[in-house]
C-alpha cells in the first residue's frame, strides 16, 4: 500500500519510468535533430489525460502536447478496444500535436483489464514530407504544405508495427529508413516506461498506485499554489511583436498578454474537496494520513490567470501555434518565477489558468500552418517574462535573443539533412549578467548544439567557426548575454531553410539597460561579400563554395551602463566580450597599455 | 623448496577522511592499518599508515606498492589544478567558454541559471590558423609564426601548462605535434589531444586534454614526493597507480596521464568486490555522502568510455552535460547522493525528503555531537537500533543517541505528526530507495536482470542497508567481505598493469590501426606486445550507419561476426532488435601485464580468526556485543516485519557462525543488519554471507527504484508474478 511517509519513493519511480524511456529513444533514434544532443521527450499519463511525470530533460512543449493529445486518441479509439501491446500515434496539430515531424506515440498500461495509464514518447523524426527536407517549411501557407498529417491511429499491436501504417510513413518520407528507425525507437521507449509502470501497479496495487499518484499531484499543486501566493497580487501586461510572417515582410504580428496574480487568503487548505486523497486514506495508521498529501500550514494559496486576449489573429503563414504549444509556453514562463524545484505534472498545471483566444496566433485552426509554432510561443514566453519582471523586480530579466533554427539539405536525392539551431544571448538578470548564446526559453542547454567534427563527417560542409560576437550583449550595469556567429561553408550545392525572429527589432533592456545587438542570417558569396537573408527563407540555394552565416541576437542589459564597475568592463575586454571602442562608447571606460582602467 | 625471499605487497587508498593501508604477505596473510588522511600532503598519512602496517617487517621485502588516489579528482572538484592555456583551431576559441552543459530538472525553470564556469577562462583560450579535414587532408597549413606568438603570450602571462586540441586531430595529429614542439620552447607542460585521447567530438576531446594539463603537474609533483618518501623508509619497490578503468599504471605514466586516475579510488573498491570470487556481482559501496554501484559480469567490472567529473547525480546517473566530460575508460559506476550523512527534512508542502544535502563530517549527523542539529540517515539508523552508540567506528567515536532522537523528534516526527520510530523508519526506507537507484542505473537501465547477481556490500554504512537494497531487486545473496571497511585498499592488490589506447578512424585499415595502438600501449608499459604474459584486447566502436551513437564490442576480423556482436549488444542496451548496415568508427586496445604471481585464495586470505588480523583501528568487540559462543549480546532494533522494536541478537564477526534474522553483526569496520527473512553465515574467508530465506515473500522483484520493505506483508497473492526485470530489454516489436 502507498505509504504517505515514503511518498518520495513512488514519485521518483514515476519520473525514472519516463526518464528511462527518453534514454532509450535518444540513443536508438536516427533523426539528426536529436542524436547530437537534444533530448527525447517521454511522459507517463493516466487514462484521464493527467500528466503524471515527464522525463527530466524534456521541454515542456513536448509534454504538453502529449497531455493535450491523449484525450483525442481516446476519442477516436475507445479504451475498450485497446489491447495489451497496442501502440498509437498521431501528429495532428489541431488535436494536441505540434507539427508534422513531431510524432506522438502512446502505449496503454492495463490494470484490471482496461487501460489505466499511458506511456508516451515524442521526437522530431527525420522527415515526413512537406516543402523542405527535415520538416521546416517556413513559407507554408497551409498545413498541407507542411507534410503528412496523421490522425490518431493504431501504430503497432503485440504482433509488431501495422504494415499499412509503415507503408504510409515510408511513402511520405524523403528518408524512409531513418523514419522507421525513429518510429521503432519511439515504440521501444514506451515499452520500457510501460514495464516500469506495470511493476508499480504490481507493487502498490492498482488502487494504491492511483492513490499515490493523486497524492503526488495534490502535493505538487499545494507547492505551486504556495509559490504563487508569494507573488505580489496584481495585473501585469506586456506584448511582443513578431518581425513578420515570412510572406508579407511589411507587417508585424503581436502577441499580447495580461498576467493576473490572485491570492486566496484565509481558506483552510484541507477543506479543499478536490483533495480527496486525504479523505480516502483513513486506513493508514492514525496521524500518518496527512503527511505526504500535506499542505503547508502557513503558506497561502495563489492562483494565476494568463490571458492572451488582444493577440493578433492567425495568419495563412507558419507563425501560428497549436493550443498545446501555447499552453506550454505560458506555464513554462510562469514557472520561471516560482520555486524551480516544484515537479512538473498536472498538479502544477491546475494552479495556472491560461486563456487562449480561439483562432489567434496562439490557438490556430485548420488549415493554418503550425509548423513554425516556436515563433509565436517564444513571443508568448518573452511577453510573460517582461510582465512578471514588472511584478517581481528583484527577479527581473531583460529581453533575450531567441532561438534561430535552420536546416540544410541536399538539393536532390539521396538526401542528407542537417537540422539545427543557434541560441541568442540571454537578457541580463537583476544582479547578474545574461549567459551567452544559450536557451533560456524552455531551459534548453547548449549540449543540443551539434559539434563541428560529427557534422563534417556526415555532411558535405566545413564548419569554419563558432564564436561569440563581441559587443552583441546589451550594455548595462548588468550586461546582456552575447549572441553567437556560426559559419558553414558548403562543399556541395545545398538548400538552406531558416526560421528566425527578433531579427528586426532588438531585444530591449530594462531599467536603463540598452538593447542587445541584432543578429541575422547571411549568405557569404565566393568573393567574400555578405548578403543578408530574410528571417524566414525556404530552400534558398547555396552553391558549393558559398557560406551560410548564422548570427544570433544578443540579450538586453539591465541598469545604466555607466553604473557597471570599470573592472567588470575591463574583465569583459580581456575575455573578448566587448571591444575597446564599445567599452569607451557604451561604458565610458578605457583601459591603458599599462592595464590601468579609467572612466 | 626455493630459498626465495618472502614477498610483500602494499595497497594504499587515500580517501577523504581515512588513509587505508593493506599489507599482504607471502602466505596471503593480510595486515590492515587505518589512519587519518593528511590533505596538505597525502604522502604524510601514507607513510604513517605504511609504517604501521609494516610493523617489524623488513621494508626491502616489499615488491610492489599499489596506490589509489583522489588527488586528481579533488584537484578538479576544488579547482586546485594549475592555470592552463587552451590552444585550438582558428574560429573555435569560444568553444570551451560556451561549453556544452545540459539543463536538467530544476535548472530548466531557473531564469537565474548560470552556465557552469568553463575549465579554462575565455581570455586564456587561443587560436591558431590551420585546418585539417575529417579525412586527414590539410585544408589550411599551420601558421607556425602565429603559434610562436601564442607561445610567447602564454609565457608572458606566467602560464606554465597548455592544452592543445585541433579539429580532426584524431585523423591526423601532424599539426598538433608541430604546435606542441613550438609551444614547448616557452611553455613547460604541453598536452595534445591526439596523444591523450584521439577520438572524434572536439569538445570532449578538448576537456579531457585540458584536464590532463590541469592536474598533470600536480600529480607529477605529488608522485615524485611519494616515491622519495617511500624510499626514505626503505621501500624502493615500484609504485603503481590505479586508473579509472581498474588497471594500474607505472608511476611515470600516471603523471603523464593523470586524467586517467580520476576514478582511482572507486575503481579499487569495485576490484575488491570482483575479488570475492563471485563472477556476477554488484558492488555496493555506501559512505557518508554518496552510494556507488557497479556491475561485475564474468568476474569483470563493466567499463564506460565517458564520464563526467563533478557532474550532477540524476536519479542515479551522472548525467551528461552537468560536469566536465572525461573520455578515458572508467569503471561504470552509478553514484547517488545518499549516504549516512544525508540530511532528512520536511519540505514546504509537508513531505519527508532525504538528501541530497549532506551534513558531511562537520557538523556531521546530530548524533556525532559536533553541533549538527539536522537528522541524517545515520541518526535514523541509530534510533532504529541498527547502530550501537558505543561501538561505532570500532568504538573510536561514541554516538549520542539522545541527540539523534531530539533531531528526529523536532525536525521530522513533530512536523509530520508521526512517532519517532515511524519517522526514523521512513528515513531508512527512503535512503534505501535512493541507493537502490544507483543499482537500478547499472542494471535495469543497462538491460541487465539483477536477480542472479550477488550484492557485495562495503563502505562504512553499506552492510547496514545492503539486504534491504538487495530485496528491492530480488537479489537473494549479499556478501560482506572481511575488511569491508578498507575494501578499496584490498582491491588495489588485485589490479593488473594495463594501458588503454583509442583512435577514431572512419574507413581505416583495422589491422594497421590496431598494430599502431598496440605498439603505443605496450611502449607505455615498457613491454613488447609479444612478451610472455602480455595480453592484448582489441575492441571497436560500432554503430548503425546513419546513427550517431556507437557501442563498444570486442573485435573480430569477421565483419559478419562483428555486426552480430554489435546487434546483440544493441538489443541488450536498447531493447530493440534492429538490423542494418554497420560501420566501425573507432578502435580500442588494452594491453595488460598481469600482476606478479598472486595467491589464488580470495582476498583477504583466511587466517585463523583474530591472529593475523592486527588492525590499527582497534578490536572488533563493542560493549554491547560479547564475543564467543556463550552469552550472545542482544539489543532492541526496529523491524517493520516484527511490528516495531524487538530484542535481537548481536554478533561480532568472530562470534558468528550462523543465524537467522532479525539479527545484527558488527565489527570494527561496519555493522551488518540481518533483516527477518534473511540468514547470515560466516564463510571461510571471514566474509559474512546473507541469504534470503523467505521465498514466499519475495515480492520486490520489480527491480525498479520503487519498493518498500513493508510491502512484504501487505502483498496479495498475485504479487509474486516475477515481473520482468529485463524489461529494459524487453521492448522488441518487430
Amino acid at each position: 500500500m502507498s505509504d504517505a511517509l515514503t511518498a518520495e519513493v513512488l514519485r521518483n519511480a514515476l519520473v525514472v519510468a519516463a526518464e528511462e524511456a527518453s534514454i532509450v529513444v535518444v540513443r536508438s533514434a536516427y533523426s539528426t535533430f536529436i542524436v547530437e544532443g537534444s533530448d527525447a521527450s517521454a511522459a507517463v499519463l493516466d487514462a484521464g489525460g493527467r500528466l503524471v511525470a515527464q522525463s527530466m530533460a524534456t521541454t515542456l512543449m513536448n509534454s504538453m502536447a502529449l497531455k493535450a493529445a491523449l484525450p483525442e486518441v481516446l476519442k477516436d479509439i475507445p479504451a475498450a478496444t485497446m489491447r495489451p501491446g497496442d501502440v498509437f500515434v498521431l501528429n495532428d496539430a489541431y488535436r494536441g500535436g505540434v507539427h508534422t515531424n513531431d510524432l506522438l506515440v502512446y502505449r496503454p498500461v492495463f490494470a484490471g483489464g482496461s487501460p489505466a495509464y499511458f506511456t508516451a514518447t515524442m521526437i522530431h523524426v527525420s522527415d515526413l514530407g512537406g516543402l523542405s527536407a527535415g520538416g521546416m517549411a517556413p513559407l507554408a501557407t497551409d498545413v498541407f504544405l507542411e507534410g503528412l498529417q496523421l490522425p490518431p491511429v493504431r501504430l503497432a499491436t503485440s504482433h509488431g508495427i501495422e504494415p499499412a501504417i509503415e507503408a504510409i510513413l515510408r511513402a511520405n518520407s524523403r528518408t524512409p529508413g531513418k523514419v522507421m528507425g525513429d518510429v521503432r525507437a519511439l515504440i521501444a521507449g514506451t515499452a520500457v516506461a510501460a514495464a516500469r509502470v506495470e511493476a508499480m501497479i504490481a507493487e502498490y496495487g492498482p488502487a494504491g498506485l492511483a492513490r499515490g499518484i493523486d497524492d503526488y499531484l495534490d502535493y505538487t499543486e499545494a507547492r505551486t499554489r504556495a509559490a504563487l501566493a508569494a507573488l505580489p497580487p496584481g495585473r501585469y501586461a506586456s506584448s511582443y511583436s513578431i518581425d513578420d510572417d515570412g510572406i508579407d515582410l511589411s507587417r508585424s504580428h503581436t502577441v499580447r498578454v495580461a498576467v493576473t496574480v490572485e491570492r486566496e487568503e484565509g481558506i483552510p487548505e484541507t477543506a479543499d474537496p478536490a483533495n480527496g486523497a486525504a479523505a480516502e486514506t483513513p486506513g493508514t495508521a492514525g496521524p500518518a494520513g496527512p503527511a505526504g498529501t500535506g499542505v503547508p500550514g502557513t503558506a497561502g494559496r495563489g492562483r494565476v490567470v494568463v490571458d492572451f486576449a488582444g493577440t493578433d489573429p492567425q495568419v495563412p503563414a507558419a507563425i501560428n501555434a497549436s493550443a498545446s504549444q501555447s499552453l506550454a509556453a505560458a506555464i513554462f514562463a510562469v514557472r520561471c518565477f516560482l520555486d524551480p524545484t516544484i515537479a512538473m505534472n498536472d498538479g502544477c498545471l491546475r494552479a495556472i489558468e491560461v486563456r487562449l483566444p480561439p483562432g489567434s496566433l496562439l490557438d490556430a485552426r485548420s488549415p493554418h500552418p503550425c509548423g513554425g509554432r516556436f515563433v509565436p510561443i517564444y513571443a508568448a514566453m518573452e511577453a510573460i517574462f517582461q510582465a512578471l519582471s514588472d511584478a517581481v523586480p528583484e527577479r527581473a530579466i531583460a529581453a533575450s535573443g531567441i532561438l534561430q533554427p535552420f536546416s540544410i539539405a541536399a538539393v536532390r536525392a539521396p538526401y542528407w539533412i542537417h537540422l539545427s539551431y543557434d541560441f541568442g544571448g540571454v537578457g541580463a538578470r537583476r544582479g547578474k549578467d545574461g549567459p551567452d548564446a544559450t536557451g533560456v526559453h524552455f531551459g534548453i542547454g547548449r549540449n543540443s548544439v551539434p559539434q563541428a567534427e560529427p557534422v563534417e563527417t556526415r555532411c558535405p560542409l566545413i564548419v569554419e567557426s563558432v564564436e561569440t560576437v563581441p559587443d552583441s550583449g546589451g550594455p548595462g550595469r548588468h550586461r546582456g548575454g552575447l549572441g553567437s556567429r556560426t559559419v558553414l561553408r558548403f562543399l556541395a550545392d545545398a538548400h538552406v531553410t531558416t526560421r528566425g525572429d527578433r531579427l528586426r527589432t532588438p531585444p530591449p533592456g530594462r531599467s536603463g539597460g540598452l538593447p542587445g545587438r541584432l543578429g541575422g542570417f547571411y549568405r557569404r558569396r565566393a568573393d567574400g561579400t555578405l548578403e543578408r537573408l530574410a528571417s524566414k527563407v525556404n530552400n534558398a540555394l547555396f552553391r558549393a563554395g558559398e557560406a551560410f552565416v548564422v548570427e544570433t541576437t544578443g540579450g538586453g542589459g539591465v541598469g545604466p551602463p555607466h553604473e557597471r564597475p570599470p573592472e567588470e568592463v575591463a574583465g569583459d575586454l580581456r575575455a573578448g566580450k566587448v571591444t575597446a571602442e564599445a567599452a569607451a562608447r557604451d561604458y565610458g571606460v578605457t583601459v591603458r597599455e599599462d592595464g590601468t582602467v579609467t572612466r | 623448496m626455493p630459498p626465495q625471499r618472502p614477498e610483500y605487497t602494499i595497497g594504499v587508498d587515500v580517501g577523504g577522511t581515512f588513509t587505508d593501508v593493506v599489507l599482504r604477505g607471502p602466505e596471503g596473510e593480510v595486515t590492515v592499518a587505518k589512519c587519518l588522511s593528511t590533505h596538505d600532503d597525502p604522502a604524510e598519512g601514507i607513510i604513517t599508515g605504511v609504517a604501521a602496517a609494516l610493523g617489524r617487517t623488513d621494508p626491502s621485502l616489499v615488491t610492489r606498492v599499489v596506490h589509489a588516489t583522489t588527488l586528481a579528482t579533488n584537484a578538479v572538484l576544488e579547482r586546485r589544478g594549475v592555470r592552463v592555456a587552451y590552444v585550438t583551431t582558428g574560429g573555435f576559441r569560444s568553444a570551451i567558454p560556451l561549453g556544452r552543459y545540459a539543463r536538467v530538472e530544476e535548472d530548466r525553470y531557473d531564469l537565474r541559471f548560470d552556465p557552469p564556469p568553463p575549465p579554462v577562462a575565455a581570455e586564456d583560450c587561443f587560436e591558431v590558423p590551420e585546418r585539417i579535414s575529417c579525412s586527414g587532408e590539410v585544408l589550411r597549413p599551420l601558421d607556425e609564426a602565429a603559434v610562436a606568438r601564442v607561445g610567447r603570450e602564454i609565457a608572458r602571462r606566467g602560464i606554465t601548462a597548455a592544452a592543445v586540441c585541433l579539429l580532426h586531430s584524431y585523423a591526423d595529429p601532424a599539426h598538433e605535434r608541430r604546435v606542441a614542439e613550438i609551444l614547448r620552447r616557452t611553455v613547460p607542460t604541453v598536452v595534445i589531444s591526439s596523444e591523450v585521447w584521439p577520438e572524434l567530438r572536439e569538445y570532449e576531446r578538448a576537456t579531457t586534454t585540458i584536464m590532463s594539463a590541469y592536474v598533470g603537474p600536480v600529480m607529477e609533483g605529488y608522485l615524485r614526493r611519494l616515491t622519495s618518501r617511500l624510499a626514505g623508509i626503505g621501500i624502493t619497490a615500484p609504485v603503481h597507480v590505479m586508473e579509472s578503468g581498474g588497471g594500474v599504471m607505472p608511476v611515470e605514466l600516471a603523471a603523464r596521464r593523470a586524467v586517467a586516475t580520476i576514478e582511482s579510488g572507486p575503481a579499487a573498491g569495485v576490484l575488491a568486490a570482483a575479488a570475492t570470487g563471485h563472477p556476477d556481482a554488484i558492488s555496493f559501496d555506501m559512505g557518508g555522502t554518496t552510494a556507488k554501484a557497479c556491475v561485475i559480469r564474468g568476474g569483470r567490472p563493466e567499463i564506460t568510455h565517458e564520464f563526467h567529473v563533478g557532474g550532477k547525480g540524476s536519479f542515479g546517473g551522472r548525467r551528461a552535460g552537468t560536469g566536465v566530460p572525461i573520455k578515458t575508460p572508467a569503471i561504470d559506476l552509478a553514484e547517488v547522493g545518499a549516504g549516512g550523512g544525508s540530511v532528512a527534512w520536511v519540505d514546504a508542502a509537508g513531505s519527508l525528503r532525504v538528501g541530497p544535502r549532506s551534513a558531511g563530517s562537520e557538523p556531521g549527523p546530530a548524533c556525532y555531537g559536533l553541533g549538527g542539529e539536522e537528522p541524517t540517515v545515520t541518526d535514523a539508523d541509530l534510533v532504529l537500533g541498527y547502530l550501537d552508540p558505543a561501538s561505532f567506528a570500532g568504538g573510536t567515536m561514541p554516538l549520542a543517541r539522545d541527540l539523534a532522537e531530539k533531531a528526529i523528534d523536532l525536525r521530522l516526527a513533530g512536523p509530520l505528526g508521526v512517532s519517532r520510530a515511524e519517522a526514523a523508519h521512513a528515513v531508512h526506507e527512503i535512503a534505501n530507495a535512493a541507493m537502490g537507484s544507483a543499482v537500478h542505473v547499472v542494471t535495469v537501465q543497462r538491460g541487465i536482470d539483477p536477480r542472479g547477481f550477488v550484492l557485495v556490500a562495503f563502505g562504512g554504512a553499506g552492510p547496514m542497508h545492503a539486504a534491504r537494497v538487495a530485496a528491492r531487486f530480488g537479489i537473494a545473496t549479499v556478501v560482506v567481505p572481511a575488511h569491508c571497511g578498507v575494501a578499496s585498499a584490498a582491491g588495489l592488490l588485485a589490479g593488473d598493469l594495463s594501458v588503454d589506447r583509442v583512435r577514431s578512424a572512419l574507413g581505416a585499415d583495422p589491422a594497421q590501426v590496431f598494430a599502431e595502438l598496440t605498439e603505443a600501449a605496450a611502449a607505455d608499459l615498457g613491454v613488447r606486445p609479444g612478451d610472455p604474459g602480455v595480453s592484448v584486447e582489441r575492441s571497436a566502436d560500432v554503430r548503425f550507419t546513419g546513427q550517431a551513437h556507437d557501442l563498444t564490442v570486442p573485435w573480430t576480423d569477421s565483419p559478419g561476426d562483428l555486426a552480430a556482436r554489435f546487434s546483440a549488444r544493441y538489443e541488450q542496451v536498447y531493447g530493440i532488435a534492429q538490423r542494418g548496415p554497420v560501420e566501425v568508427v573507432g578502435y580500442r586496445v588494452r594491453v595488460t601485464l598481469p600482476a606478479a604471481r598472486r595467491a589464488e585464495a580470495p582476498i583477504p586470505a583466511a587466517p585463523p580468526p583474530g591472529t593475523a588480523l592486527s588492525s590499527g583501528a582497534g578490536t572488533a568487540s563493542g560493549s554491547a556485543a560479547v564475543a564467543g559462543a556463550s552469552g550472545t549480546a542482544r539489543r532492541t532494533a526496529y523491524f517493520a516485519e516484527t511490528g516495531g522494536y524487538a530484542e535481537v541478537p548481536v554478533f561480532t564477526r568472530a562470534s558468528l557462525r550462523e543465524t537467522g534474522g532479525p539479527a545484527i553483526v558488527e565489527d570494527a569496520e561496519s555493522t551488518i543488519v540481518v533483516p527477518p527473512g534473511w540468514r547470515a553465515v560466516l564463510a571461510e574467508d571471514m566474509a559474512v554471507i546473507l541469504t534470503r530465506t523467505d521465498t514466499d515473500v519475495e515480492t520486490d522483484t520489480d527491480a525498479s527504484t520503487s519498493a518498500s520493505a513493508e510491502t512484504g506483508t501487505g502483498k496479495g497473492a498475485e504479487a509474486d508474478t516475477g515481473t520482468d526485470t529485463g524489461a529494459g530489454t524487453g521492448g522488441s516489436h518487430e
